[in-house]
């Protein structure tokens, strides 16, 4: 199904220069070197890459949740001036299937579509526009099936398989104490059902780069992703090529946040690419976009608590059905998660939860900031509160009570490491000043819930206040051999001490470039920093997710340092002899006892490079009874939320989300900050506005106008106390903090609309009709014209009365 | 194989069908690929492939499982490809 239509060309694309920085140290706020180019539009995102002779991919899906496939037929799309290559299964040659986990999602689909969105067939062409035109001629024969999209039904027995082995992929116990023993002296019982929407993780930059056949049958990959060499791997193995020969490189990223962890196009252009002999370009629409990554899973969660009259929990029962979609992705690890994390970072003596998977129609579901944690932490929150009411207690002393300490137990078995400060960030928290309140009428309208729109001038607004706490672990767990790769090189360029770091590592818009400059700044003395540009030139670095980088990488390249600078000092030694006391290297000299020893141009007349793997502590895989040290680290965080809403229509105005988070080390304060205020904008947006709506398997609102992302009008200002308790495990005492701000930022404003509402809101996002009372969820049809009236609704006084 | 949770041993098998046998080239796959299914360890990765994973032990005798019933339903070879992961130990299968 391919043909050429030139003579095969070798293209090259040169390779950009790392620029040289000069960071600050450890500790200190250093500003991003891209940060001034992404604001002026100058940065090169993945999307922007472009070459002579470049042709354009793009992808045929099926429109169908489920389907077999009984004929594809490309001739007439294979006949158009400008296609160079129509693909399908046929044409993959090596694994036909890709998958994080489990290989179990075809490349392109062969007999049956699982989900609507599913890639078919691909094309390569000399512009966008024809490419389009050509997926328009590709006849695929589909017959529809009936989707499966509740996962509740599909892990049933009898429930029709979509997969081989059926539709449970994973499902996780965890049994601690014995809670049917405990349940009799539990004084008070609180039961709640609580659900997650599909939360997306809404990238600026959507899936996009660039592969480049290197005309000796390999291919080279500019890519934004996050994980390059798992990316490697999965591509080599359904090119039917060895690893060597596909090497990728790191393109601009616009935001990743899990999504990113997954294959999109990046077979696809280079099957295209290898099969036309052409650079091969593909870049995802916003409506693909969302067809084209793993979303967070949605979850329904069942919780019992019991605790005595004096506010101990006694034991907690928990039950997760979390929606995968089609396929697995990262799915077996987020089942672990949510059931690791389901009780909460409070001691709880009896615990039972189970944690189950499943296949269905629905979008597949992966990685997301987060991961299995937010949904956790939405359930054990509520349920938290519902007990603080039940028992008369502030919600605040309840966790305090039972916030969980170093030397405790996990329900999961492990011992609970130093620092676990939970008491203190909820009390830190607490203890911050609230916001002023002030007089709802006659305000500006831009301080009243629905802003300009001007819905309110103040009546109906009602103030409330919540808090939540989480927990969540730091990189890999459960046996992954986990790991990150750093290449240092220190030489003379220009007359001058150059630090050249290279990693695999991602940066994906976190600041991990910059982090990595200023370990290698402090580590080595040494004023001026390039980071070299991100490939499978190096070894792996793992993924830039489970906040794991500034642990994983950070401390790759401080032992990469560590190693050169042991280097160094030989040589200097062998040059001086020994007796020169306890060496250092400050401002580009080599330093003995505050004296100037030698400076480095005389001492790098070669230049010094070392190469190192660094490891955390391993984890293992939980034993039957969901027992075991899964986790290697684990970090805090607590939030207060104080919201105001227009209790009539529904509409909620954010005022101000406070936090303490322990950090381990500040390690670049601006960064941090800036971590954390995106991190709590997102959980904003799984409280009150981000849910990808699915109905019979089949996205209705793929585009950002119907997907709705909190903007700056929605985010308020955010207090952070920022705790630096040093874990002694890791590199500088740095705790991961990517993920834990998006975590307890959700259920808190929950809390706070309830304390201002009354209402129990079981699901998120929470909706303007389940805040008035109208629904407990979102109806399964759309309101149409006249459907919503006072019959249905209640007269308003009424409601009110409710 | 990448990822977060490998299997100790995957066993990735491509059933050839017979044009002679009793059954249609068809069934003949739908009987391996309905055997590797109640092994609970498999998935589909071809129109004719399919791959088990899990701890060495049950793949192995998965793997028979799946070849005697491509063989009963008429196939005429089954090829298999039998990869176990450098650092299988670790994961307990």
């Amino acid at each position: 199904m391919t043909r050429a239509q030139t003579v095969p060309i070798t293209p090259t694309r040169e390779r950009p220069g790392a620029p040289v920085t000069k960071p600050g140290g450890i500790g200190e706020s250093t500003t991003r070197a891209d940060g001034v180019p992404k604001v002026t539009g100058e940065f090169e995102y993945s999307s922007d890459l472009s070459m002579d002779g470049m042709l354009w991919g793009a992808t045929l899906r099926s429109p169908h949740p489920h389907a077999n496939i009984w004929s594809v037929d490309t001739s007439e799309a294979e006949a158009m001036p400008g296609v160079f290559a129509v693909l399908t299964h046929e044409d993959v040659p090596g694994r036909k299937v890709y998958g994080m986990e489990i290989p179990d999602q075809p490349v392109l689909a062969w007999e049956r579509v699982r989900f609507q969105g599913e890639p078919v067939a691909v094309v390569a062409a000399d512009h966008p526009e024809t490419a389009r035109l050509a997926l328009e001629k590709i006849s695929v024969e589909y017959e529809v099936l009936d989707p499966l999209v509740d996962a509740e039904e599909a892990i049933k027995e009898d429930a029709p398989k979509l997969h081989l082995s059926g539709n449970v992929l994973r499902h996780v116990r965890i049994e601690h104490g014995d809670v049917r023993d405990a349940a009799a002296e539990a004084d008070v019982v609180v039961k709640g059902e609580y659900e997650v929407g599909m939360q997306d993780q809404a990238f600026l930059g959507p899936e996009s780069g660039l592969a480049v056949p290197d005309g000796e049958g390999g291919v080279d990959l500019y890519i934004s992703t996050q994980w390059l060499h798992v990316d490697r791997d999965q591509i080599s193995e359904s090119l039917g090529l060895p690893p060597e020969m596909v090497r990728l490189e790191l393109s601009g990223i616009g935001g990743a946040f899990g999504g990113r962890e997954d294959l999109s196009m990046q077979i696809h252009a280079c099957l295209l690419a290898l099969h036309t002999e052409r650079p091969v370009k593909m870049v995802y629409n916003r409506e693909e976009s969302f067809y084209g990554h793993v979303h967070r899973h949605p979850a329904k969660m069942s919780y019992e608590h019991g605790a005595t009259k004096s506010g101990e929990l006694v034991y907690v029962k928990a039950r997760f059905v979390l929606d995968g979609g089609a396929y697995a992705s990262s799915s077996m690890a987020v089942c672990l998660n949510a059931a690791t994390f389901a009780c909460g970072p409070y001691k709880v003596p009896n615990a039972e939860v189970e944690s189950y998977l499943a296949y269905t129609n629905n979008p597949p579901c992966g990685a997301m900031r987060g991961f299995g944690a937010v949904q956790a932490c939405f359930g054990h929150e509520s349920q938290m509160d519902k007990l603080a009411e039940a028992l008369g207690m502030d919600p605040v002393e309840l966790r305090v009570k039972n916030a969980i300490e170093p030397g405790d137990r996990f329900p999961f078995g492990q011992e609970v490491p130093p620092p676990a400060p939970v008491a203190e960030i909820l009390e830190r928290v607490k203890s911050m000043p609230m916001p002023e309140e002030k007089e709802a009428m006659g305000r500006d309208l831009r301080e009243l819930p629905g802003g300009v729109s001007n819905t309110t001038h103040g009546e109906g607004v009602r103030r409330g206040v919540g808090y939540a706490v989480s927990f969540k672990n730091i990189g890999f767990s459960a046996g992954f051999d986990d790991y990150s790769t750093a290449r240092v090189t220190l030489s003379i360029e220009d007359g001058e001490p150059l630090v050249r770091v290279h990693t695999a590592a991602a940066e994906v818009g976190q600041g991990l470039v910059t982090l990595q400059a200023q370990i290698a700044r402090t580590e080595l003395g040494v004023e001026r920093v390039a980071v070299l540009q991100a490939d499978t030139r190096v070894g792996s670095a793992g993924s830039t997710s489970a906040s794991r980088q500034s642990y994983l990488t950070g401390g790759a390249v401080k032992k990469a340092c560590e190693a050169v600078r042991e280097r160094l000092f030989e040589r200097v030694r062998e040059e001086l002899g020994e007796g020169l006391g306890d060496l250092s290297v400050e401002n580009g000299n080599v330093v003995s006892g505050g004296e100037i020893v030698l400076p480095l141009s005389e001492v790098l007349d070669e230049e010094i490079e070392e190469t190192v793997e660094y490891r955390h502590k391993p984890t293992y895989p939980p034993d039957e009874n969901g027992q075991g040290d899964v986790h290697v680290q684990f970090a805090f965080a607590a939030h207060r939320a104080v919201v105001e809403v227009d209790v009539e229509l529904g509409l909620v105005r954010v005022v101000e989300l406070a936090t303490a988070q322990d950090v381990g080390k500040a390690m670049n304060p601006q960064a941090l900050e800036g971590q954390i205020e995106g991190g709590v904008a997102q959980g904003l947006g799984l409280a009150l506005l981000e849910e990808l709506q699915i109905k019979d398997g089949r996205i209705q609102n793929a585009s950002f106008t119907d997907y709705l992302l909190p903007t700056t009008l929605d985010m308020p200002s955010v207090k952070m106390d920022i705790l630096e308790l040093a874990d002694p495990e890791a590199p500088y005492g740095l705790k991961g903090v990517g993920e834990p701000p998006t975590i307890s930022s959700t259920p808190a404003i929950v809390a706070a609309l309830r304390d201002a509402t009354g209402r129990e809101l079981p699901r998120v996002p929470v909706k303007p009709e389940q805040i008035v009372g109208i629904a407990k969820k979102p109806p399964d049809e759309p309101p149409q014209p006249g459907s919503a009236g006072y019959a249905e609704v209640g007269r308003l006084d009424e409601r009110r009365e409710q | 194989m990448p990822g977060y949770e490998r299997a100790e041993v995957s066993a990735e098998l491509t059933v050839v069908p017979s044009e002679h046998a009793g059954k249609p080239p068809r069934e003949q796959v739908e009987a391996a690929k309905k055997a590797a299914g109640e092994t609970g360890l498999a998935h589909e990765a071809g129109p004719e492939t399919l791959v088990l994973a899990g701890g060495r032990r049950e793949v192995l005798d998965a793997t028979m499982e799946v070849i005697e019933a491509s063989l009963d339903a008429g196939a005429s070879a089954i090829e298999i490809k039998v990869e176990a992961e450098g650092d299988a130990p670790r994961f307990g299968g």
